[in-house]
């Protein structure tokens, strides 16, 4: 593979190109899809592929082909598809100076998870199947979806950037129905590790602490009273102050979006109410968004978007570092080699305030707590959303009843004035994917992290 | 420097869907010979070029080409499955041996009958246009321009954010144990641009327009239009008050809301799992009586269009609601054989995954007489959703949803007067489809839906405080 990266380097080198980029990928894929305890899908896979970027006259040429015989053709291609570019362009694209790395990084795992019998991976699924329908009679059916993953990766630049790295991947997805007279309702769960491998299922993503977590939130939803749409003080909880944080602010600090969003031109300025501190973190030991190098070859860092509720730093690639005259926060990341590198999240959170959290709830008269989401979406006027699929009453500050199916949205640009309290306890973390055209796991977290009335819109039925 | 032409004549060197459909075979006769006693084979090779709009200029030119190959296979009742991307013999053959070895670790499947057999095939006139594959960096560079330029000039305040034109085709082949045996090509031509436009207190929201067709005559003034004037809305801003209100929906909220929350219910999956609220509601009302909905494999409006699906079945017209009766469900062969049906030719493969599942090709709304101004023109005080942000996060199974309409246009006596932040949308799709006012005749094509604009009454709005 070294060899035909090599190959490309040199012929983009001699069609004339400024940088070009060669990212290889060989790897073991693996997905299994489990219903009601039938299997429904078990495919295995050997992906091998190479991506050619290139800049030439300032623009940008990309190829993404599976055909390694074809490469010296792939890189006169991307040069020709950029020269067409370049000569549209007002300026040229360039790229801030690296110093290039040499690597060779390997995942020292105790289970590589290619090499698990798919009986025992089998075992594992109809183990959580069970024990999800055992839990409560109520639910009717359960899905289970793992996918596991062994892939080395390639990176060779013309700056002289030379990095291997081998990847892990095991991820588990269990998806709930619960049924009670007319009633039907759901509820999702994820784990996942890059950092461990099979091991990691059968030391803490094991079937019972899977199922338990599906389980519990299916039967919430199922007792659930609908939540009163309007604007409430309200408490989130680390999943969901993580996806906040992910959502809300997190897609709008990423230059490339944050030029054309409501949070433009906003570095330096008081974005979030006192004592807010909000972290992009690409070097945290053992979370999903962790790696020593961006898909660039940048190594990665630690980012504070927001530091003593300034809007102090965005997340870059080495393009728009260049632009905007920042430094490469190593933040470019492809999910495969059927992509180019686009700036990414990696583990955002807010950080501990100095609040117990019983002083959060102090206070709260009726107001509601939100513990997990299932999905959310972003938009460039700061507009956020996020779907709750647990959440309780706050009453005279006490948790109460559950709630069933609430949504919760807001301006970013407001609810982050909105912040009251945040705890100094427990900053917890959950495993995401991220869908900005491209998959991308990452983190993100916080701890309990309270809003007054007006910061944040609940919608619900009642 | 290479030339355009000569790109162009190495993209149309791949290989072709008889190809594919040689290999397909070749890995029946394979799998049969290793002792498999059913096996079927989807083999596709795309090939799309796009260029890649940031901050209002052409960034990229991007080219993916490959191909895929999807075996499936069952030893007695116990399926096995594999994916490569490797076109060479040897790498199929690998893939066989991985799917006989998942198939022999697995568990049976009692419920599972059969692959499909053959069916027959309509003709579909106009899913392929040869002019796509004679498309090169140039082309689309030059029709990306010429909509960055055609939209600013438009609305000088405009920011195109986002865009691309493309050209993309694939030729694809299935062949299973059974006789099937089938192969097509498909071709499509788009530009697509998301802008913004600063307000007085921030950023609009994003508003995307697109065309797409089976070739590369795309219509960008309509394009360039239909993003002007709803920026030029949105530039105004307005404020919302919560309550029950009248709301029209674009085919684009509409029809983000619907996929999901309608039609996990309409799957034959849900429905025999018992994950559908409506699994026993044929032939009862369950929506407005001049709501007609039917799912359309076969329009060549379509880009969704195919003569196939993804197992080989003849794609058809399934009528789903029918002047408000729920007429049928969708189903792929393995859910329709379990209930002793026929597939509506609704099965779409996820290649690397290995998945069947059932999926609708593109839904079809009948439309009323009126075009959606002459609604707008109706109501007092009401909204218009362009789009919505979090559909993704309804309950599939109760059909509940909570979403943000973004842009929501608030409309006062019979205008659009500016755009709402932050205004919420609630309530049940088996509830709003009986809210459903009037449909207009504003007829929309879009990737997954054929529709107009739908009037609905009384429909939960939450306004930010």
């Amino acid at each position: 593979m070294i060899d035909k990266l090599q190959t490309a380097i040199e012929a983009g080198q001699n069609a004339g190109a400024s940088y070009i980029e060669a990212r290889g990928e060989d790897g073991f894929i693996e997905f299994i899809k489990m219903d009601d305890g039938r299997i429904n899908a078990l495919t295995q896979r050997i992906e091998r592929g190479v991506a050619i970027r290139v800049l030439v006259d300032g623009a940008w040429g990309f190829v993404s082909t599976g055909n390694l015989a074809d490469m010296e053709q792939a890189v006169v291609d991307a040069c020709s598809m950029a020269k067409a570019a370049a000569a549209t362009r007002r300026e040229p694209i360039e790229l801030v100076e690296i110093k290039p790395h040499e690597s060779k990084l390997t995942t020292n795992v105790e289970l590589d998870p290619r090499h698990v019998p798919i009986e025992e991976k089998i075992e594992y699924m109809s183990k959580l199947t069970k024990h999800v329908q055992n839990y409560d009679k109520r639910i009717t059916a359960v899905t289970v979806s793992i996918r596991t993953s062994s892939v080395t990766k390639y990176l060779l630049t013309s700056d002289g950037t030379n990095l291997q790295s081998s990847g892990i991947l095991v991820w588990v997805y269990p998806w709930a129905t619960g049924k009670e007279g007319t009633r039907l309702t759901t509820a999702r769960y994820e784990e996942a590790s890059s950092k461990q491998g099979w091991e990691y299922m059968n030391k803490f993503a094991t079937p019972e602490y899977i199922g338990e977590k599906v389980a519990e939130r299916v039967t919430l939803q199922l007792e659930g009273v609908s939540p009163k749409a309007g604007s409430y003080p309200c408490i989130f909880g680390p999943r969901v102050i993580g996806i906040l944080a992910h959502e809300a602010l997190g897609h709008l600090s990423e230059a490339d979006l944050n030029v054309n969003s409501a949070f433009n031109g906003k570095v330096g300025e008081v974005v979030a109410a006192e004592g807010v501190n909000m972290t992009d973190d690409g070097t945290l030991e053992g979370l999903m968004g962790t790696s020593k190098f961006d898909d660039e070859g940048v190594p990665t860092s630690r980012v504070e978007i927001i530091k003593d509720s300034v809007l102090v730093e965005l997340l870059t690639n080495r393009e728009y570092a260049q632009k905007l005259g920042y430094r490469p926060t190593g933040s470019a990341r492809a999910e495969s080699y059927l992509y180019p590198p686009i700036i990414r999240m990696r583990n955002t959170y807010i950080e501990p305030g100095d609040m117990s959290d019983e002083e959060l709830f102090e206070g709260i008269d009726f107001g509601y707590y939100c513990a997990d989401f299932r999905a959310g979406q972003a938009q460039m006027n700061a507009s956020f959303q996020v779907g709750i699929q647990e959440a309780y009453e706050i009453v005279n500050g006490e948790l109460g009843r559950s709630l069933t199916d609430m949504s919760i949205s807001g301006i970013a640009t407001d609810s982050l004035f909105k912040i009251t309290g945040i705890s100094k306890e427990n900053l917890e973390w959950e495993v995401g994917r991220c869908g900005k055209g491209q998959e991308a796991f990452i983190g993100s977290g916080g701890p309990k992290v309270r809003f007054a009335k007006g910061g944040i819109t609940f919608g619900g039925s009642s | 420097m290479v030339s355009p032409s000569e790109e162009v004549a190495r993209r149309k060197k791949k290989v072709d869907e008889k190809q594919l459909l040689d290999l397909c075979k070749h890995i029946i006769s394979f799998g049969k010979n290793r002792e498999a006693d059913s096996i079927e084979v989807r083999a596709i090779y795309e090939s799309e070029l796009e260029t890649v709009v940031r901050m209002g200029q052409v960034n990229s030119v991007n080219m993916t080409t490959g191909t895929q190959i999807a075996i499936r296979l069952y030893l007695g009742k116990r399926m096995g499955s594999a994916f490569t991307n490797l076109y060479t013999k040897e790498a199929v053959e690998e893939a066989v041996e991985m799917a006989l070895a998942a198939a022999r670790a697995t568990t049976e499947d009692h419920e599972w009958i059969a692959l499909p057999y053959p069916s027959k095939y309509a003709a579909i006139d106009g899913i392929w246009d040869g002019s796509i594959v004679s498309a090169d960096s140039a082309k689309i560079v030059e029709m990306t321009t010429s909509l960055l330029g055609e939209v600013t000039k438009a609305e000088p305040s405009i920011i195109p954010a986002f865009g691309s034109s493309g050209a993309g085709y694939t030729y694809s082949a299935y062949a299973n144990s059974n006789g099937v045996e089938h192969c097509e090509r498909n071709s499509a031509g788009y530009t697509v641009i998301q802008s913004v436009a600063k307000t007085e207190t921030g950023m609009t929201p994003s508003v995307g327009s697109y065309d797409i067709q089976r070739g590369l005559e795309v219509d960008t003034q309509s394009v360039v239009r239909d993003n002007v004037e709803m920026i030029r809305i949105c530039m105004k801003t307005a404020n919302g008050k919560t309550g029950k209100y009248p709301v029209i929906f674009h085919p684009n909220a509409y029809s983000q809301l619907m996929q999901f929350t309608l039609v996990p219910s309409i799957s034959g999956e849900n429905v025999t799992r018992g994950k559908s609220k409506i699994g026993d509601m044929i032939g009862q009302q369950i929506a407005n009586e001049f709501v007609t909905i039917y799912d359309d494999g076969t329009d060549p409006r379509g880009i969704n269009t195919s003569i196939a699906d993804d197992e080989g079945v003849a794609r058809q017209k399934t009528t789903i609601i029918e002047n408000g009766v729920l007429r049928s469900f969708i189903w792929d062969t393995y859910w329709a054989n379990r209930n002793g049906l026929k597939s509506t030719g609704n099965a779409s493969r996820n290649m690397r995954q290995g998945l069947v599942q059932i999926s609708p090709s593109t839904a079809v709304i009948e439309p009323g007489t009126r075009d959606v101004s002459e609604l707008i023109k109706e109501i007092d005080y009401g909204y218009y959703i362009r789009n919505v942000q979090g559909a993704h996060s309804s309950n599939p199974e109760s059909g509940d949803f909570s979403i943000v309409g973004n842009p929501a246009i608030l409309i006062e006596n019979g205008e659009m007067v500016g755009a709402v932040q932050g205004l919420m949308i609630s309530g049940n799709i088996f509830d709003l489809l009986k809210q459903v006012k009037e449909i207009s005749s504003t007829t929309r094509i879009l990737v997954s839906i054929i529709g107009p604009d739908i009037a609905f009454d009384d429909v939960n709005v939450i306004s930010k405080e």
